[in-house]
């Protein structure tokens, strides 16, 4: 299970890197949202902000990629009629399903880097954490996290031949819901609510707390909880949602 | 007559195709989905910026909503034939090129127009903007020819999928760059020079800079010399689009690279 999942990681980060046309959207996407950011709250003369702003859009292609790497992820396997294999594999589906999930997370700290990059250079926003090594540890507990809520968004995908739409469209609820770019205290206060149960609110906050202080330790804590949830979770919606796709003869149909 | 017959039965087949592929109880609730929150996200963005209004906003991403479904119509239209492995195929034929595509894009490219529509109007009380009758009028004058712009745009967008296999990708980075170089979500005036001289070449800027004047009450008279110039802009990109359709199909053909997937 273990090799199966890193060498499945593995490939897929080679794989999503691969392409320098894809990487280039890794990188753009972020710095566009960073910078509206910075062009809107430059007003506020808080360079804290601007660093927030830019850790949020970091997070928000690291949700994108992994929301939309899993449901083309399956689609993928759908048009190259692979599905099917991997699904009678004697290795659990969420096994083959995580290491993408989680790959796409990993890519998307191309886009962390290249954010806080373009801020610095050229907003000069101060790059200063607070606590490096938490830091360090977070980044990598984030991207758990929100891979780790990817193989339960995959799981519906497998039922769903239009995944990647669903995917698509799942993008700004999210990233409303967990205060990424807009702070949670401008929306409505059931909003805030919502985001305690996803993974990006806690990477986020882990994040942003390590850079930025006071402590991040919580946070880093309850993304490890909240993906061990979506493990347990998404294992069994894989294993439900593949039974009712086999019993139906739909694993197939692009 | 004969393009005119391909435009017409080849939108309509391929939009029938889309509803087999798609349900339509799915396909109406995500559409819609991505501008309402879309325009939230930035409405409550600039609210905590503490710049600019709502209806700035509002009417700034409503175009974009346009924008995208104009960009992506075509892009789709070409790249989803080589998806399909047809694109080989359909080229074989000695159909008009742009009564083949644009007849595939037109059907997507009006839903998206519908689609922004709705948005707006929900985006419209959940914000509590409100808008005069000839506001309203003005807003899709603007939206019309802003329209038209986008979708000459997304031809060159498209043309480039005769070539090369991630044109979707490219035109999403393309649709997303818009977001902050049309002013969509920044005052224009804010952004440094370099950025505005290529927003000012590029469709769906001058349209959202008509719509904010019209949607405020202005005259057509104020707003005239901004809807001509996203009309010229449009007229250019679509010059260059039938170009571009003419030239890449050759070289598609000379690089065998239509079928590449």
């Amino acid at each position: 299970m273990i090799r199966a999942f890193a060498s499945g990681m593995w490939i897929h980060v080679v794989q999503f890197s691969r392409n320098p046309f894809d990487l280039t959207g890794v990188v753009i996407w972020p710095i566009v949202y960073a910078s509206i950011a910075y062009y809107l709250l430059d007003s506020k003369d808080n360079p804290r902000l601007l660093l927030a702003a830019s850790l949020g859009a970091s997070v928000m292609l690291m949700w994108s990629l992994v929301v939309i790497g899993s449901s083309n992820a399956l689609e993928n396997q759908r048009w190259l009629g692979t599905l099917e294999l991997l699904v009678a594999a004697p290795v659990p589906f969420a096994a083959v399903i995580a290491p993408i999930t989680v790959a796409s997370g990993v890519v998307g700290g191309y886009a962390l880097v290249a954010t806080l990059a373009w801020g610095t250079l050229l907003f000069d926003v101060p790059l200063v954490i607070v606590h490096p090594l938490a830091f360090a540890l977070a980044v990598p507990c984030c991207v758990l996290a929100i891979g780790m809520l990817g193989l339960v968004m995959a799981s519906t995908f497998v039922l769903y031949r239009a995944a990647f739409s669903l995917g698509i469209a799942l993008q700004y609820p999210v990233w409303i819901a967990t205060g990424l770019l807009v702070p949670l205290s401008v929306l409505p206060t059931f909003v805030g609510r919502i985001g305690w149960f996803l993974g990006p609110y806690w990477g986020y906050r882990a994040i942003r707390e390590a850079a930025l202080g006071p402590s991040p330790w919580p946070a880093i804590g309850m993304c490890l909880v909240v993906s061990a949830t979506y493990l347990v979770v998404g294992t069994a919606c894989l294993r439900a949602f593949v039974h009712v796709a086999r019993s139906r003869g739909t694993l197939k149909l692009t | 007559m004969n393009a005119l017959r391909v435009f017409a039965v080849g939108g309509v087949t391929s939009y029938r195709a889309l509803f087999n592929w798609i349900d339509p109880w799915i396909f109406v609730p995500q559409t819609l989905g991505y501008p309402i929150f879309e325009i939230l996200f930035f409405a409550y963005l600039g609210r905590f910026a503490s710049v600019q209004s709502d209806r700035f906003f509002l009417v700034g991403n409503a175009f974009m909503a346009i924008a995208i479904t104009g960009f992506f119509g075509m892009g789709q239209a070409i790249g989803g034939e080589r998806r399909s492995q047809t694109l080989a195929t359909l080229l074989a034929s000695p159909a008009n090129r742009l009564a083949l595509f644009l007849g595939r894009a037109v059907p997507s490219m009006l839903t998206g127009v519908v689609v922004a529509a709705t948005a707006f109007t929900v985006c419209s009380f959940v914000l509590r903007v409100h808008f005069a009758t000839h506001e309203l009028l003005g807003l899709a004058a603007a939206a019309a020819v802003s329209s038209f712009a986008c979708t000459s745009f997304g031809l060159c967008l498209g043309s480039l999928g005769l070539r090369g296999r991630s044109v979707s990708l490219f035109a999403d980075t393309v649709g997303g760059s818009m977001l902050l170089i049309s002013g969509a979500n920044v005052p224009l005036e804010r952004l440094p020079g370099f950025v505005r001289a290529v927003g000012s070449g590029l469709p769906l800027t001058h349209g959202i800079q008509a719509g904010r004047i019209l949607g405020a009450g202005g005259s057509f008279g104020a707003a005239g010399h901004l809807l001509a110039r996203e009309a010229l802009v449009g007229c250019c990109y679509l010059l260059l689009g039938v170009a571009m359709l003419r030239v890449l199909e050759y070289e598609g053909r000379r690089s065998a690279t239509l079928e590449t997937f």
